[in-house]
Parts: structure tokens; C-alpha cells; sequence
């Protein structure tokens, strides 16, 4: 690991405890991830027995060289974009870690843990009501959004 | 018979108690150092919250001074107070 800054450092160990150790349903693409340790891809499975049973997701992550100070910028990519209250039609997440209440001692993990349990506690699919807008307006990077936390429910 | 002993060298370890294996910040042993320093020891201490959670303290000065308000323990999110017993 010599020659690696100290996000590098704390990216490649989470790597390979998730590569040997993934939750169930998660699982991330190394390739991508060993050619740049700043880019990930987690593909994400629908839980059985929830509304996003038999569905597959894709996940990005992007780390800046702050982290794990600077918390992650995460969005849904590729051709499924789950339909949730929190999840913009552009793949935005609306969840509260990834900004305001990140703290160092989160990792890709209990990121992915976090938007799996906020999937699976969903009842009812739909987008958020500020949708259309929001979409039109935002900035590409998320955590440029000043998000409004308000219903912990799902 | 008599010995007479010319010479010893003493040989030691230590390690730093800590409730844990692992800085939660930086996830490297505590008995290795911040990924910051080169060489564990006296000059990459941990250091101990009030509420009982164990840091490397370069981690955690780190993480403090980029939370200009609201500074919590990155484990518990209880506020953060250095534990200087």
C-alpha cells in the first residue's frame, strides 16, 4: 500500500472486506474500482418479499480525496432507477448519511445497508412529489442539493 | 559454580489498550499508526472521548476541524469531548 494517500488507503481495505465479505444482495464490480479507487460501481438486488423483489440496481460511488472526512457522492446509475419517495428519477438519493449526518465511521457498506433497508421499508413505489422539478434544476452533483430531511418513515 | 554476567540487552513490546482493534476512522490498527505517519508510537497517540470511543488523535483532530459546529463523535454522535484523565 506504500505510495497511496490515506483515502486510498481506507478505500483498498473496504474493497477487500467487501469483495470477501459482501452483504447479501450486494456485490461490487473490482475491475472498475481497482482501475480507480475513487469510482465505484455496487450492483444492488432487490430484497424478497419487498417491492423491489427480483429487481437489480446499479450504484456509483464517487470519493473525493477527503474521504473519509467528505462523505461519498452516491446516485443510482444505469437503466433501473428504483421508484421510491427518496430516489429521483436522475438517481439523487435523498438520505440524510450522505450529507448532513455522514461521519467517518460510515463506509461503503453501511452506505449500501442503509439505501437497502430505505428500499425494502418502502410501501408504496412512487417518485418524490417535487420530482419533474427538481430534476430540471439540480445540480449534477447531489450533494450539492440542500436536501430537506422530513419523513424518516421509508 | 559462579556466573558472572558481562553484558545483557533487554528486549520489550508494548501496545496501546484501547477498547478496540481499529481506529474507526482510518480502519488501521491502533497498535500501526494514522496512514498520515510513518512509524507507531509516541507520535501518533490515541486519543479517548468522554464517551468512551478511541481515536487516533490525528484522525480525529482532522475530522473536528473540518465540522466547523456540531462536533460529534464520528461513532456515537454524541458531542465530542476530549477525555483528559
Amino acid at each position: 500500500m506504500a505510495g497511496m494517500s490515506p483515502s486510498e488507503k481506507r478505500l483498498q481495505k473496504e474493497l477487500m472486506s467487501l469483495m470477501k465479505e459482501p452483504p447479501p444482495g450486494v456485490s461490487v464490480d473490482a475491475e472498475i474500482a481497482e482501475q480507480n479507487l475513487l469510482l465505484w460501481i455496487i450492483r444492488m438486488e432487490g430484497v424478497s418479499g419487498t417491492l423491489y423483489e427480483g429487481e437489480q440496481f446499479e450504484l456509483q460511488f464517487k470519493f473525493s480525496n477527503k474521504y473519509p472526512f467528505d462523505s461519498p457522492e452516491v446516485t443510482f446509475v444505469g437503466n433501473n432507477i428504483p421508484v421510491h419517495p427518496h430516489v429521483y428519477s436522475n438517481g439523487h438519493i435523498c438520505l440524510s448519511i450522505l450529507t448532513d449526518d455522514w461521519s467517518p465511521a460510515l463506509s461503503v457498506q453501511s452506505v449500501c445497508l442503509s439505501i437497502v433497508s430505505m428500499l425494502s421499508s418502502c410501501k408504496e413505489k412512487k417518485r418524490p412529489p417535487d420530482n419533474a422539478f427538481y430534476v430540471k434544476t439540480c445540480n449534477k452533483n447531489p450533494k450539492k442539493t440542500k436536501w430537506w430531511y422530513h419523513d424518516d418513515s421509508v | 559454580m559462579k556466573v558472572t554476567i558481562k553484558k545483557w540487552t533487554g528486549v520489550a513490546t508494548w501496545k496501546w489498550v484501547a477498547n478496540d482493534d481499529n481506529c474507526g476512522i482510518c480502519r488501521m490498527a491502533f497498535d500501526g499508526c494514522c496512514p498520515d505517519c510513518k512509524l507507531p508510537g509516541d507520535d501518533c497517540p490515541l486519543v479517548w472521548g468522554q464517551c468512551s470511543h478511541c481515536f487516533h488523535m490525528h484522525c480525529i483532530v482532522k475530522w473536528l476541524q473540518s465540522q466547523p459546529v456540531n462536533q460529534q463523535c464520528p461513532m456515537c454522535r454524541q458531542e465530542w469531548k476530549f477525555n483528559n484523565k
